[in-house]
C-alpha cells in the first residue's frame, strides 16, 4: 500500500505532498520524504560527474596535461561504480532507501522535479513502480500545463489530487494477481 | 498522443497578441510590449518543455539540451527541425531555421513602399517592417528561453531576421 506521495520542485520546495493513511502520522511521512531528497541529490550529482570527465578529456588536448590527467583519474574513479549500470540518466531512480517499515522510491525529471513514493509493501515489483511514476508524472505535467498554475507554487488543483489518488489506489492492481 | 491545435488559430492568436500589445496596451512603449510578449512565450516554453521531456533520460550537458530543442522540441511545435546549429563552444548557440513557420506567411506591406511620401526614404519603411517582424519573434524567443531555463539552463535569447522567412535565434547561456 502506498502511504505517501510527493512532488518536490527543483529548489527542494514542496509542490504537492499527500499521505494516504488513516493514522495521524503525516508528519513522520513528510520527514521520510524530506530525508529522501538528499539521496536524490546524491544520485543527480553522480551523473554530473560524467560531464566533468568529458571536459577534462578536452583539457588534455589543450595542454596542462599532467593536472588534467590527474583530475580525470579522480573523477573516473568516482564514476566507475556508476558506469557499470546502464541506467545512468534515467528518470526513474529506483529504491532510494529502505527504512524499517517503509520503502522509498524516487523519480527525477528532466526539469529537476522530484517525485517521491513511500510504500509499506515489502515485495514491490519494479515494473509496478515504474508504471506508477509514469502515470504520476503525466498527471503532474497536465497539472502544471494549466495556464492558471504559477510555476514553483504548490499544486492546488482538485483534479490533480483526484487523479493522484486514483493512481495510488490502482497501484499494483493491474499486474498484481 | 497529444491533442492538436489548429495552426491557423495559433498564427492568428500570435498576430493578435502582437498587435494588441504593440498598438493597444503599450502603444508608446514598444520595449515594454516586447517584454510582455516574451514573458508569455516564456511560460509557454516552460510548460511545453515539461511535457516534451517526459519520456527521455535526463540531459548531461548543455549541448544535449540544445539539440533536443533543435530536433524534438522544434518538430513538436513547428513540425520541422532546425536547419542549422552553430556554436562557439563557449555558451553561444545559433539556431537557424530557413523557413520559420510563423514568418512564412508574412509579407512586407507594399503600401508602405508605394504610398510613402517621396521624402520618406525606403530605408525607413524597411526599418519599420523589420521592427514589426521583430515584434513577432519575441514570442518564439520566450518559448526557447522558457524551455531551456526549465531544463536548468539560464540563458538569453534573441532573434535575427536575414531574409524572410528565414530567421535565426541566438542563445547565450549565462555562466
Amino acid at each position: 500500500m502506498i502511504v505517501c506521495v510527493a512532488v518536490v520542485g527543483h529548489q527542494n520546495n514542496p509542490l504537492y505532498i499527500q499521505s494516504f493513511t488513516e493514522a495521524d502520522d503525516a508528519l513522520k511521512l513528510h520527514h521520510i520524504v524530506h530525508c529522501s531528497l538528499d539521496v536524490v541529490d546524491e544520485r543527480g550529482l553522480l551523473s554530473r560527474h560524467t560531464v566533468l570527465v568529458k571536459f577534462d578529456s578536452g583539457v588534455v588536448l589543450c595542454g596542462n596535461k599532467k593536472k588534467a590527467a590527474a583530475d580525470g583519474a579522480v573523477y573516473s574513479k568516482l564514476n566507475n561504480p556508476k558506469k557499470s549500470s546502464p541506467t545512468l540518466n534515467e528518470t526513474f531512480l529506483g529504491l532510494l532507501y529502505p527504512t524499517e517499515n517503509y520503502k522509498v522510491y524516487g523519480y527525477l525529471t528532466n526539469t529537476k522535479v522530484k517525485l517521491i513514493l513511500v510504500t509499506t509493501d515489502l515485495d514491490v515489483r519494479d515494473a509496478d513502480v515504474r508504471n506508477f511514476f509514469r502515470n504520476f508524472h503525466a498527471a503532474y505535467v497536465d497539472a502544471v500545463s494549466n495556464p492558471f498554475h504559477v510555476p514553483g507554487k504548490k499544486i492546488t488543483s482538485r483534479t490533480f489530487a483526484e487523479r493522484v489518488s486514483t493512481i495510488v489506489k490502482s497501484f499494483g492492481l493491474s499486474s498484481g494477481s | 498522443m497529444g491533442r492538436e491545435v489548429s495552426e491557423s488559430c495559433v498564427e492568428s492568436l500570435l498576430t493578435e497578441i502582437v498587435s494588441s500589445y504593440c498598438n493597444g496596451f503599450y502603444a508608446d512603449k514598444p520595449e515594454l510590449a516586447a517584454r510582455r510578449i516574451e514573458a508569455i512565450g516564456f511560460q509557454v516554453g516552460h510548460q511545453l518543455s515539461e511535457r516534451y521531456t517526459m519520456d527521455r533520460p535526463r540531459f548531461t550537458d548543455h549541448l544535449e539540451a540544445i539539440k533536443f530543442i533543435c530536433k524534438d522540441f522544434w518538430s513538436e511545435v513547428f513540425k520541422k527541425q532546425i536547419d542549422n546549429l552553430k556554436t562557439n563552444h563557449r555558451g553561444t548557440f545559433v539556431l537557424q531555421d530557413n523557413r520559420f513557420r510563423w514568418l512564412s506567411r508574412m509579407s512586407v506591406d507594399p503600401s508602405i513602399e508605394t504610398l510613402g511620401s517621396i521624402q520618406d526614404p525606403s530605408a525607413m519603411a524597411e526599418n519599420k517592417a523589420a521592427q514589426a517582424i521583430g515584434m513577432h519573434l519575441y514570442f518564439p524567443c520566450g518559448i526557447i528561453r522558457g524551455a531551456l531555463s526549465n531544463l536548468g539552463i539560464p540563458c538569453a535569447v534573441s532573434a535575427d531576421i536575414s531574409n524572410l522567412p528565414a530567421c535565426s535565434f541566438v542563445i547565450r547561456i549565462k555562466a
